[in-house]
């Protein structure tokens, strides 16, 4: 596994996009902040420094499983915060995880498809971790683990986690 | 083996002779011959359907066309982004694997469509 990171981005999945026909699979974009972070549907994701956002690049995978993965990733970063944060996470499906009725996490697979074949695939996940406060338009919807716990999170740590749930959940549904 | 062809009141006599390795054909006094491995190749020419060189991108799965990059008339280039289609919580770029011209665009944004419906046939 290759972790790419950056300082400074626009997007993760925008790099991770440009750089991924030419890279290994698993190979990582992660960035400490983001200036134009997006979910699905191009919605703007707040990404300050503080915040963990990466992209990975999948390995060849059938889209049906991809689509399966996609849920599955909410589930290995809600498990990750019940877990080891003692949080309350709420998945709303598709793919956005909750604490508190505030949203914590969005997750955005996106393919790129040449002719009928997959020719790659990017999971994007953003985490709110150390962010201390929203701007006022967010504060009511959205929540960092920093601002549930009042503590700081190690970044890389759970990063390398949720990596490798990924990664033992695609092998088991691919 | 010889007979008579009559062409309107003309008669011509004509003559076939089978040798080991020619065929003779006499008509009155003119000889022709003709070896006999020679082969006579047509030539198997076909020509190219239209159908055939027209492109068509189908949906890879069942989804919300989300966003149109091209439009009718447009030449795209191979790797060229032509839709976003959203589906199953995905986004999935669909790139052209042709060159050409869009012909016909069978979508619009925002409609649902199935697996294997046809997105785009380019020229």
């Amino acid at each position: 596994m290759k972790i790419l990171e950056f300082e400074k981005l626009e997007s993760t999945q925008k790099k991770a996009k440009e750089i991924a026909k030419n890279s290994e699979p698993w190979t990582v974009v992660l960035a400490k902040e983001q200036t134009v972070g997006y979910g699905r549907k191009r919605n703007f994701w707040y990404s300050p420094r503080g915040g963990l956002y990466f992209s990975a690049i999948l390995p060849k995978t059938k889209i049906e499983d991809l689509q399966i993965l996609t849920i599955l990733a909410a589930f290995c970063v809600a498990k990750i915060l019940k877990e080891d944060f003692k949080l309350e996470p709420f998945i709303k499906l598709p793919n956005d995880v909750y604490v508190n009725g505030k949203k914590i996490c969005g997750i955005l697979t996106e393919n790129i498809i040449f002719g009928k074949e997959v020719r790659n695939s990017i999971i994007g996940i953003g985490l709110n971790t150390n962010i201390d406060q929203f701007p006022e338009d967010l504060k009511k919807i959205a929540t960092s683990v920093k601002i549930e716990l009042n503590k700081k999170v190690e970044n890389e740590e759970i990063l390398k986690k949720i990596l490798n749930e990924i990664k033992e959940k695609l092998e088991i549904i691919s | 083996m010889k007979f008579l062809i009559k062409i309107g009141d003309k008669e011509y006599p004509i003559e076939i002779l089978e040798g080991e390795n020619e065929i003779k054909i006499k008509v009155g006094e003119k000889e022709f011959s003709f070896k006999k491995e020679e082969k006579v190749f047509l030539a198997k020419t076909k020509f190219e359907k239209k159908e055939f060189r027209e492109k068509k991108i189908l949906a890879p799965i069942a989804g919300t066309i989300s966003e149109i990059f091209v439009k009718e008339g447009d030449f795209v280039k191979e790797g060229q982004k032509l839709f976003l289609l959203s589906a199953m919580k995905m986004e999935n770029e669909i790139l052209s694997d042709f060159e050409g011209k869009v012909k016909k665009i069978f979508v619009k944004k925002g409609e649902n469509i199935k697996k294997d419906q046809i997105l785009l046939i380019g020229e």
